[in-house]
C-alpha cells in the first residue's frame, strides 16, 4: 500500500471520518429501535451528529484538583484506540485495512483500552459519583472481559488462526458459526452490551444513582470525545461478531443487514431487561458466561483431537 | 479580502446554532416547588410525549446540561444549591422556569422561609406559565425558547420588579 492510499484509508474511507459516521448512524438505528420498542416515536437521524457538534462546541470545564494531563488526555487515548482497533476489523463489509499474526487479542485490547479510560476518567475525579463510577466500570470490565474473549477465540480456534482476516475467511467458506457455536454467539452478543455499557448493564453510569458514573465531571469536548469512542467501538465490536458468527465479510450489503440485524437483537434486550446491581453482572459472567464459554472450548479442542 | 473568513465563520456558527437547537439536553432542579410542576416535568418525559424526538434529553449530572428547568419559588436554603448547579453547567446554557410559583413566587410568596423568584437568583430565558402547566405547554415553552437561541435573541423578560413583598 503507497503511503497516500494508507493515509486515505486510515483518514476517510472506510476508517477515519466514514467510521466515525457511520458510528453515529448505527447509535440512532439502536436509539430509534429501542424507541420503537417502547411505543416511542424516537429521536430524528441526525441527532447523534447534532449532539457530537453541540458538545465539540460547548464550554469544557476542569473541576479543581483533577490532574490536568489526565483529564484532557484520557478521552483522546480511549478515541484513538477505539479507532485503532478498526484498522484491524472488518469494518462495513470490507477487508481489514492491516492484518498481522496475533491482531485478533490486539484488537480486543484495543477497545477495552476505552472502558479503562473511562475507569481512570472517574478514578481521577475528585466527585464521589465519578469515584463509584469507576469502580464498577473497573469491576465490570473483569466480569465480561474473559468470557468475551473466549467467545470470540472459539472461532479463531476453529480456523486455527488468530488474524481477523483468516478467522474471516474461514467463517465464509464453512457453516455459519452461529449454528456450530451457538453458545459462543450469545456470549459475544451479551457480552458486546457489556462492552457498550448498554442496559442492562448499564450500572456504571446508572443516572438514577450514581448521576452518569464516571463521566459525571466532563463536559464540552471531552464527553463528545467519550460519545464518538463509544459509537466507533460499536460498530468495530458489531463488525466483529458478525464476521465470526454470521458468515464472514462476503457481501457488503448483506454484511450491513446482518449488522443491523445484531443492532436490533441488542435494541430488544436493553427495551426488555431492567438494569443489574454491579454484584449480578459479576455473578451472571462468573457463574455461567465463562464456565459455558469454556466448556464450549473444550468441547471444540476434544471434537478437533477426535476428527484430526 | 477577508470575505472567505467571514463566510467560513459565518458557516461555522450556523452549524452550531443548527447543533445546539436539536440537542438540548435538560437538568431539572427543584427549589422549593409543591411537586406538582415536577410531576408534569415528569409526564412530559414519558413516551406519551417523547421529547427525544426533538433530541431533548434529561440529563443527571449538570455538566452535560444546556436547559436548566427550574420548578417553585427559591427558598433559603436551595438559593444556594440552586446557583451551585447553574455555576456547574458549561457556557452557553438557558434557564426555563416552569409553573407560577418560580415565575412569580406564587401562593408562597412573602413566605418567611423564601428568598423569591427564580428570576431574582439567575437570569431566566422563559417562563411557562400554569399550577402546574400541561407537558404540552412545557414543550412548547421550550420549542419558542429554541425559537429564540436560533434567532439569536433571548426572550425579553415580562417579570416586574417588586411583585414579592420584601421579606
Amino acid at each position: 500500500m503507497t503511503p497516500l492510499a494508507a493515509l486515505l484509508s486510515i483518514m476517510f474511507f472506510p476508517a477515519g471520518i466514514t467510521l466515525i459516521l457511520s458510528g453515529m448512524l448505527y447509535e440512532w438505528a439502536d436509539r430509534k429501535l429501542v424507541a420503537r420498542f417502547q411505543n416511542r416515536i424516537g429521536p430524528r437521524w441526525f441527532q447523534p451528529l447534532a449532539d457530537t457538534i453541540k458538545l465539540l462546541t460547548k464550554e469544557e470545564i476542569k473541576p479543581q484538583g483533577l490532574k490536568s494531563l489526565l483529564f484532557y488526555g484520557l478521552p483522546i487515548v480511549a478515541l484513538t484506540g477505539a479507532l485503532t482497533a478498526a484498522l484491524y476489523a472488518p469494518i462495513l463489509g470490507f477487508s481489514p485495512i492491516y492484518s498481522f499474526p496475533g491482531d485478533l487479542i490486539v484488537t480486543l485490547y484495543m477497545l477495552s483500552l476505552m472502558t479503562m479510560c473511562i475507569g481512570l476518567a472517574g478514578w481521577n475525579g475528585s466527585s464521589r459519583f465519578s469515584l463509584i463510577g469507576a469502580t464498577r466500570s473497573f469491576t465490570q470490565l473483569f466480569a465480561y472481559e474473559a468470557p468475551f474473549l473466549l467467545a470470540l477465540l472459539g472461532p479463531a480456534m476453529a480456523a486455527n488462526s488468530w488474524v481477523i482476516k483468516d478467522v474471516s475467511a474461514y467463517a465464509e467458506g464453512h457453516y455459519w458459526m452461529i449454528l456450530t457455536q451457538p453458545v459462543g454467539f450469545v456470549i459475544a452478543l451479551i457480552g458486546l452490551m457489556g462492552k457498550l455499557e448498554l442496559p442492562p448493564f448499564d450500572a456504571p453510569e446508572a443516572e438514577t444513582e450514581i448521576v452518569a458514573g464516571a463521566l459525571t465531571e466532563y463536559s464540552g469536548r471531552g464527553l463528545a470525545l467519550f460519545h464518538i469512542g463509544k459509537s466507533v467501538e460499536l460498530v468495530v465490536a458489531v463488525s466483529l461478531v458478525t464476521a465470526f458468527y454470521l458468515g464472514g465479510i462476503g457481501n457488503p450489503l448483506l454484511f450491513l443487514i446482518k449488522t443491523l440485524v445484531i443492532v436490533l437483537l441488542m435494541a430488544l434486550l436493553q427495551a426488555m431487561l431492567t438494569r443489574l446491581r454491579i454484584d449480578q453482572t459479576v455473578g451472571l459472567w462468573w457463574r455461567y458466561g465463562a464456565l459455558l464459554a469454556l466448556l464450549q472450548i473444550l468441547i471444540l479442542i476434544l471434537l478437533k483431537g477426535w476428527l484430526a | 479580502m477577508n470575505f472567505p473568513q467571514n463566510y467560513v465563520s459565518q458557516l461555522m456558527e450556523k452549524i452550531t446554532t443548527w447543533a445546539r437547537i436539536n440537542s438540548p439536553w435538560a437538568i431539572h432542579f427543584n427549589s422549593g416547588s409543591c411537586n406538582g410542576c415536577d410531576i408534569e416535568i415528569l409526564a412530559t418525559l414519558t413516551p406519551r410525549y417523547d421529547i427525544e424526538r426533538f433530541g431533548i434529553k434529561l440529563r443527571g449530572s449538570p455538566r452535560h446540561a444546556d436547559v436548566l428547568i427550574c420548578t417553585g419559588p427559591v427558598t433559603r436554603q436551595a438559593r444556594e444549591r440552586l446557583l451551585r448547579t447553574y455555576e456547574q453547567m458549561p457556557e452557553p446554557k438557558f434557564v426555563v422556569v416552569v409553573g407560577s410559583c418560580g415565575i412569580s413566587g406564587g401562593v408562597f410568596q412573602g413566605c418567611y422561609n423564601v428568598v423569591g423568584h427564580i428570576n431574582e437568583v439567575l437570569p431566566v430565558d422563559a417562563f411557562i406559565p400554569g399550577c402546574p402547566p400541561r407537558p404540552e405547554a412545557i414543550i412548547d415553552g421550550i420549542v419558542k425558547l429554541l425559537a429564540h437561541i436560533q434567532r439569536g435573541t433571548r426572550p425579553a423578560l415580562v417579570i416586574k420588579p417588586g411583585v414579592q413583598e420584601a421579606a
